[in-house]
């Protein structure tokens, strides 16, 4: 354990620490969109093969609309890939 | 071209001596669409809904016949491949002759093996009711005929000890334990509580005579040869396929056409002398049709081109060039485009497979795509399949280029640097160029979105006029291009304070704040003056915007998971084994390959589904829902293609 009440804190240190902070948040950003995706998809998963079951024709209609909070964790990961890059 | 095909509407009337020569060429043309007659209060007492031509009954319990033959063998004639086309007269001929024996045949086929297999089944279950009573040693005639006895027999969960004089056998090598107890009359209730006390569950003993084993072998042989014999009827079904199938889908497809010219009048409005009906053919074929009839019928025809006076109720064909055709699957998808308005499969056919190379640029994932789509052509027999494999196939080929633009080879570098942005990333211990170019290429994605959205949009403003008619149409006008401004407002306010690469910087110029302002006002009132609650939708402007993102994040992600594979794979378990091989070292070797393979296998699926759903998502949410309303009738005219048979 780095004690930093008494070690001197070098630049590289605090640039090393600033870069791990970085890459908890950008996976924090992603984690937690993937999550609510998940969530969102999940009500709509289950409609859509219900729906599906009873006409076969809407597949490709539900299919699309399983996909759309997919928009969340793609916003996440845009987030996550600009605090990185 | 960016619109259905015309259609005109045709009203055909004639004596019902006719009747027949109509149907026989309307269906020979194959370009009628009949409108179905649907009798009316407010219509002419005197017309109604016409009946069947006469046989039409035997036709179809002939093909009734010939479907259920189909089944028995398991032909389906949509997988069968088209040998040679046998002559209507020679394939109707064989119908009266050749068609009942094989229907004989097949019904005393299929009975017979109805009736094994029920053998079969009884059979099985008699053996397995034998088997707990062949772990005693009794013969079954022991177990009753007593008047002084009574006999348990049943499962137990463990062995009992009975305390009044009795005879018992207890056996635990069949499931669930099998007890057999023998006891006076009188110990019944007592032994009952025993037994019961220590789970009895009573089983019946089986009828028959003599050793449970010897019975239960019987049966055991009964099945087999049951089983046997059943070989025997699907051989013999097997070579009724063999040999009829080309003449049994023939029959389908003749029977079917004859069943449909038969039951074409119960769409046609009749008088006791005459019939009308309502259909629709394409423009540039409507003229012959028309000679067509009136020289069939000898004049004796009264055709009448209507005026089209509701556009909803046209059916709609599309009209597309060879190269866009395949697309319009993705169309039907969605839904199919209404008769007065634009049809955008030409766009979507181009904008489609640009979007999915952006997302997967990778010349080896394109490659194997390619080889799928171009492989799995031989096997997929339905029109919409290969229409989806020719869609997947120049995908796949945009793939490959926008790889060779990336320079991305399973997530390896080519030997050349990325010629537009690269998208290499920084994983494992190669580092090629510049690392990647992410903040360029997500500004190119958003810029690829803003002229996506305004073209939508604009197609928008061209389909108001389409849709709607009079004040409706010029609102719907004015709220489309109050969208479109109210957008390019928000751009030139954002221009005209931060500075940004890639876009025009017009920080400089105080005057664009004020015109941003006056656009973006004058839009939001646009909106407004159509319905103002669509203003609670303003932030999705942005949201759609974003959304273009994914053409970049998508494709990273795919990007980062090859790297990873590679990374895993070749940088920890094969290249430091092959320094020194052991021989863990080499179990380590053949598990990175495996790892490589399963993982680039894993990561093509992932990629075909990323790419081709954002793709086609961002067609129909964030491009469609601006100018496409779609809906129409499927144009589906009345005829058939002939496959097996001709004329």
């Amino acid at each position: 354990m780095v004690d930093f009440g008494t070690a001197e804190l070098t630049l590289e240190m605090i640039q090393a620490s600033q870069l791990g902070m970085k890459a908890i948040g950008a996976g924090l950003a992603v984690g937690l969109t993937g999550i609510a995706s998940g969530i969102a998809e999940m009500a709509i998963g289950s409609a859509a093969v219900g729906a599906t079951a009873e006409n076969r024709d809407v597949f490709g209609l539900v299919l699309l609309l399983t996909v759309i909070p997919e928009t969340i964790v793609i916003f996440g990961l845009v987030v996550a890939l600009l605090l990185l890059f | 071209m960016l619109r259905p095909e015309r259609m005109r509407r045709l009203l055909i009337a004639a004596p019902q001596g006719e009747i027949d020569t109509i149907i026989g060429e309307l269906y020979r043309h194959n370009v009628y669409h009949i409108e179905d007659f649907v009798p009316e209060s407010e219509s002419a007492e005197a017309l109604s809904i016409g009946h069947p031509l006469p046989g039409a009954s035997d036709v179809a319990s002939a093909l009734n016949d010939v479907r259920a033959i189909e089944s028995a063998c398991g032909i389906n004639p949509d997988s069968v491949e088209v040998k040679e086309k046998l002559p209507a007269s020679k394939v109707s001929e064989m119908i009266r002759t050749d068609l009942p024996a094989i229907l004989e045949e097949v019904k005393g086929l299929v009975a017979t093996r109805s009736r094994l297999e029920a053998r079969q089944k009884e059979r099985e279950q008699r053996a397995k009711e034998l088997e707990p009573f062949a772990a005693v040693p009794l013969d079954l005639d022991l177990y009753h005929g007593y008047t002084r006895f009574t006999v348990f027999t049943g499962h137990i969960a463990r062995d009992v000890s009975v305390d009044v004089p009795h005879e018992k056998y207890f056996s635990d090598r069949v499931d669930g334990n099998m007890i057999v107890v023998v006891v006076q009359n009188e110990y019944r209730e007592q032994v009952e509580r025993t037994l019961l006390d220590a789970g009895f569950q009573a089983i019946p003993v089986p009828e028959g005579t003599g050793s449970p084993v010897d019975n239960q072998k019987v049966h055991l042989a009964e099945v087999q040869s049951a089983s046997t014999e059943i070989a025997e009827v699907n051989r013999e079904i097997a070579r009724i396929r063999e040999r009829h199938t080309d003449f049994l889908v023939a029959c389908d497809e003749l029977l079917t056409a004859d069943v449909e010219r038969a039951q074409a009048p119960l769409r046609f409005a009749t008088t006791e002398e005459t019939f009308i009906t309502e259909g629709w053919v394409p423009d540039d074929r409507a003229d012959r049709i028309r000679q067509a009839l009136e020289k069939a019928t000898n004049g004796r025809i009264y055709i009448e081109e209507l005026e089209i006076d509701d556009a909803a109720r046209v059916p709609v064909e599309y009209e597309n060039p060879t190269v866009a055709s395949p697309t319009q699957v993705l169309m039907d998808l969605y839904a199919r485009p209404r008769y007065s308005e634009l049809d955008p499969t030409l766009m979507v056919a181009f904008v489609f497979p640009i979007f999915f190379g952006l997302i997967l640029g990778d010349v080896g994932y394109g490659a194997i795509l390619l080889a799928l789509s171009l492989g799995l052509r031989k096997f997929l027999k339905g029109d919409e399949g290969r229409m989806l494999l020719k869609v997947l196939s120049y995908a796949s080929i945009s793939s490959i280029v926008f790889g060779i633009l990336y320079s991305e080879f399973f997530g390896f570098a080519l030997p050349w640097d990325a010629m537009i942005y690269s998208r290499h990333l920084n994983i494992g211990t190669e580092v090629h160029g510049h690392g990647p170019q992410v903040v360029e290429l997500m500004l190119l994605v958003i810029w690829i979105g803003i002229l996506h959205i305004t073209l939508g949009r604009i197609l928008g403003m061209i389909n108001a006029r389409k849709l709607y008619h009079g004040k409706h149409a010029t609102k719907a006008l004015i709220a489309n291009a109050g969208w479109l401004g109210t957008m390019w407002g928000i751009l030139i306010l954002i221009w005209s304070l931060f500075p940004m690469p890639m876009m025009p910087d017009l920080t400089g110029f105080p005057v664009a704040i004020a015109v941003g302002v006056v656009v973006l006002v004058a839009g939001v009132i646009g909106i407004a003056q159509e319905n103002p609650l669509e203003l609670v939708e303003l932030p999705t402007i942005i949201s759609h915007v974003l959304s273009y993102a994914r053409l970049m994040a998508v494709g990273l992600s795919s990007v980062a998971i090859a790297m990873v594979i590679n990374f895993i794979a070749i940088g920890l378990l094969i290249q430091p084994q092959l320094e020194a091989i052991t021989p863990v070292g080499v179990i380590l070797i053949i598990f990175g390959v495996l790892v490589l393979f399963m993982g680039h296998a894993l990561n093509t699926a992932l990629g075909l589904l990323g790419g081709g759903l954002h793709s086609l998502r961002l067609h129909y949410v964030e491009f469609f829902t601006k100018f496409y309303k779609g809906g129409g009738i499927k144009y589906n005219p009345f005829g058939m293609k002939s496959k097996f048979t001709e004329e």
